[in-house]
């Protein structure tokens, strides 16, 4: 049950949402509510083709549907230097609109402008594509034999897009080779999509000053205008980014879309706006999926359990173009974190990324650049060496943890984990799901040959990317910021280059405020996602807006704080050193009679301020020092139907350590959420290509977003283990649920599976998927 | 999706008169399944509109068909490709006539079609059946044109 915040206490608060009422009323205001006069409508022609050359394009019949106004194809674009757009990273580009060829299916080949949808819809249907099939590559392991060079418009003739690597390779491999047990197993995290229940879109006019005003879905408002003014040459002043409210973003709505280049062009080019909004069919087919991850996973140990080395090589399905959206010295994210909560001496990881003819993206869905690939493997992996041991999976956990008294720990990929407390957070886990007569009810349903799985995942997450000297994007360091405005009368604004998808940041970042000034976060006003406002943040994705936006909010609130003194010294009369901030006032030292509020300061600061600047207003760019290490332990019950396959999660604890909570209620819904889509991860969601490219889950009947019908209840707890560098101890906690889950209900299927000799089976865990390998089984049997 | 059909149809017609008809566009187009209508570019080529309903995906299919007889050799192969609401399909197939005796024909056909888009992946379950029934139904429609 939600409490209100009493005003001068905010932090730790389970505030209501305040921005729920207009959520829940319907009043959410979304791009696709804008409408502008003589707007016209955008509408994309895609291939089917996954592979093949364009031999002609003929725009002629559509340009005779009524109301169609004008037609663009790849040739136009790059006529107009504007043919290919950077990937965020920086390392590859992609077409705006196909160019000479088609590379994946549903790719963008030509943009029809018209007076309303319907007519738009009707003209690009009439475009006429003349196409020379080419043989298409559906899987990184042909890709990778080079016998079909997918992109000859890049000067490495080859479809291995990069090799990255990370820790000590020949001493792993010497590790490994002298361990007494050793188990591999490849591990496939398989192409998923975020699928956000808003789709992509925008709206894109030129005003009479000739400026560029740009409403669209963005997760990283301001890295949009940016990359806009390079792309188009459009200067930046010109470029106005408003990102509105947003239907869920997941990573989805990180990247640079072809349909909004396509709308601004349509707009400088007809003079009139234009907008463009995705069909559910275009957001799964075209836009940033997730994953796709081969992961060769080995681990070495002693026969008693202790881990002595690691290597997990991968290969990467990128698409056909390399648009992951990773920081620039990352190619494969933070893939290093695969070490996970283990104590390893020695690892080593490498990931080698190829083309194919299929959708391009893969760093999506609530997840920290790879982490969640990352966990999945460790945390599998850790299972298969507890099976190969015979040992059980928490004592094996629990032998190889990193222990509280390590940190900060340096692991072995080169990570610095900020805090943790591994032993208790799987403790309290322990103790909720109650796993002593779990254990028990499991020996005697085993006993009776009934299939029952209990499964772990103690997940350690790295967030909060990212400090300037490893991370940046298209250059942009990855700081973020903060501004905030006290008015006269104790209320305020704060701004932030974050932009909440669903997250709460209305209530989050009034509640950070109010704690550090003493005020009411009811009113503390939240403004994001607006560039001419707000100052210049790299967005929220990766779980980094309470570790390094929250920070920022917090140290300008801090700043406000430092000159809010000077005025409280002139209003109680003493010299600034004798005033201290206590218990949410200012005070005379010593004299707690001698007291002045925030709001009495707040209120000086504009009508009796002395020698000191008027005004009550500051602003702050932090750069972290560190990332954050949030971490959980999570366990699922499950019992697996031996005739049908079918599984139900019977039970599910989450306990989290993201350090500290701002508010208790969000954190908790960003946990249910999370496990919600660790669940349609682990247990229905693929994207499907079959061998000639086409994609087999364009639409919700074919790829399943779990409904409340299908999803566990959830159980949640949390342990605190602040965040050493953190200005408030946060860590972040949007993608844990995400980046843990899918390993605990695998390894709870898989654990249920044992007795017959099922050691690992590939997500996602559909009922015939598990039928076959009970029946395939017994059969060996 | 790739697919494939063989068959054979027993014409109570002799070699001539089959072959004749299965190298007249007017006459082979019109046996197509669920045809809306067809118009004849020249002798080798016409366009055929064909009703597809497969699953959910419902609408017409434009098709361009070419086709290619070898008459020394009494075979007949056919390429159409076309589609329609973001669906395509390109098909390939081909005939041997033979001489059955009796004044009857075999026609030996077979066939691989490559399917992309909404009809593959939403039809994907049904689409296999549903062509292979459609490819028999035409062949069977010139069984009986030439029965008639």
């Amino acid at each position: 049950m939600a409490i209100q915040a009493r005003p001068l206490h905010s932090v730790g608060v389970p505030m209501k949402r305040k921005e729920d009422p207009r959520f829940i009323q319907g009043k959410g205001h979304y791009v696709d509510d804008l409408s502008f006069p003589g707007m016209l409508y955008l509408s994309l022609v895609r291939t089917t083709y996954p592979h093949a050359e364009i031999k002609s394009i003929d725009i002629s019949e559509a340009m005779k549907v009524p109301g169609v106004k004008a037609v663009i194809t790849g040739k136009d674009l790059e006529a107009a230097g504007l043919g290919w757009l950077p990937t965020f990273h920086g390392f590859d580009k992609q077409m705006v609109l196909a160019i000479g060829q088609v590379l994946f299916q549903y790719q963008e080949v030509a943009a029809v402008f018209a007076e309303t949808r319907a007519a738009a819809v009707d003209g690009a249907e009439k475009v006429q594509v003349d196409y020379a099939p080419l043989p298409v590559v559906a899987d990184p392991f042909t890709s990778k034999t080079d016998k079909v060079l997918l992109r000859p418009d890049r000067e490495s003739k080859t479809n291995h897009i990069f090799h990255w690597e990370v820790g000590d390779k020949d001493g792993t491999a010497r590790a490994l080779a002298s361990s007494p047990k050793r188990i591999k197993q490849r591990i496939w995290f398989q192409r998923c999509h975020p699928a956000p229940l808003e789709p992509c879109g925008c709206v894109a006019y030129f005003d009479t000053m000739g400026r560029l005003q740009f409403h669209v879905t963005s997760q990283a408002p301001h890295v949009y205008r940016t990359a806009l003014s390079l792309v188009t040459g459009i200067p930046e002043d010109k470029i106005h980014v408003i990102s509105p409210d947003l239907g869920g973003g997941f990573g989805n709505k990180v990247p640079v879309y072809p349909g909004y280049v396509c709308a601004i062009v349509g707009a400088l080019k007809i003079g009139r706006p234009v907008k463009w909004i995705e069909t559910r069919t275009e957001n799964l087919t075209s836009t940033g999926f997730a994953r796709d991850y081969h992961m060769d996973v080995e681990i070495g140990a002693t026969a008693d359990g202790k881990v002595t080395a690691l290597h997990v090589a991968t290969t990467a399905d990128h698409g056909a173009f390399d648009a992951a959206a990773d920081p620039s010295k990352y190619p494969a994210g933070i893939f290093g974190i695969v070490t996970g909560s283990y104590s390893f001496p020695v690892a080593h990881a490498e990931v080698d990324a190829y083309f194919t003819n299929k959708a391009p993206g893969g760093i999506a869905y609530r997840c920290s650049f790879r982490v969640t690939e990352a966990s999945y493997a460790i945390e599998r992996g850790m299972d298969i060496l507890a099976d190969e041991l015979g040992m059980d999976a928490v004592e094996l956990r629990k032998k190889n943890f990193v222990r509280k008294d390590q940190f900060p720990y340096p692991s072995a990929l080169g990570f610095t984990y900020d805090s943790g407390d591994y032993h208790k957070t799987l403790d309290v886990a322990l103790e909720k799901i109650g796993y002593v007569a779990l254990l028990k009810e499991q020996a005697e349903k085993r006993a009776r040959g009934e299939l029952m799985g209990i499964g772990f995942s103690t997940f350690t997450e790295v967030v909060g990317a990212g400090p300037s000297k490893h991370f940046d994007i298209l250059g942009i360091k990855m700081f973020d910021s903060a501004e905030i405005r006290i008015h006269p009368t104790g209320a305020g604004i704060v701004r932030a280059g974050t932009k909440s998808q669903g997250q709460g940041h209305e209530t989050t970042w009034a509640q950070i405020v109010a704690e550090e000034l003493g005020l009411d976060p009811q009113n503390i006003m939240v403004e994001e996602g607006d560039t001419d406002t707000a100052p210049y943040g790299l967005g929220t994705y990766a779980s980094r807006s309470t570790p390094v936006a929250g920070a920022a909010i917090v140290m300008a609130a801090r700043r406000i704080r430092e000159k809010a003194r000077k005025i409280a010294a002139h209003l109680l009369e003493v010299g600034e050193g004798d005033v201290e901030w206590t218990d949410y006032k200012f005070q005379v030292k010593g004299v707690p009679s001698k007291t002045v509020t925030m709001k009495q300061v707040a209120f000086a600061a504009y009508t009796n301020m002395s020698q000191n600047e008027p005004g009550l207003e500051a602003t702050y760019y932090y750069d972290p020092p560190n990332m954050t290490y949030p971490n959980g332990a999570y366990v699922a019950v499950v019992d697996v139907d031996r005739d049908t396959g079918e599984t139900r999660v019977r039970r599910f604890v989450a306990v989290d350590d993201c350090g500290v909570v701002i508010n208790p209620m969000v954190v908790e819904g960003q946990i249910h959420g999370g496990l919600t889509e660790g669940f349609a991860m682990a247990f229905i969601q693929e994207i499907q290509y079959d061998a000639e490219g086409n994609n087999l889950n364009t639409n919700f009947t074919d790829y399943l977003v779990p409904t409340s019908l299908e999803t566990p209840h959830w159980e949640t707890g949390n342990t605190v283990t602040p965040s050493p560098h953190h200005p408030m101890g946060a860590k972040g906690v949007g993608e844990s649920p995400n980046v843990g889950s899918p390993a605990a209900f695998v390894n709870a299927v898989i654990d249920a599976l044992s007795p017959l000799g099922v050691r690992h089976i590939d997500m996602p865990l559909t009922r015939d998927k598990v039928w076959r390998a009970i029946r395939d089984a017994e059969t060996r049997t | 999706m790739n697919l494939q059909y063989t068959g054979e149809e027993k014409i109570p017609a002799g070699l001539d008169a089959v072959w004749a008809f299965v190298t007249d566009p007017e006459k082979v187009g019109h046996c197509f399944p669920e045809v809306v209508g067809v118009t004849v570019q020249d002798s080798t080529h016409f366009d055929a509109v064909v009703k597809v309903g497969v699953g959910p995906v419902r609408g017409n299919f434009k098709m361009k068909v070419e086709l290619l007889p070898a008459s020394s050799k009494r075979r007949i192969d056919m390429k159409m490709s076309g589609g329609g609401f973001g669906s395509t399909v390109d098909l390939t197939s081909g005939a041997d006539l033979v001489d059955a005796g009796g004044g009857t024909t075999l026609l030996k056909w077979s066939g691989q079609a490559e399917a992309r888009g909404p009809v593959a992946a939403v039809g994907g379950r049904v689409l296999d059946a549903q062509a292979q029934k459609l490819i028999a139904q035409a062949f069977g429609n010139v069984r009986k044109q030439l029965t008639l």
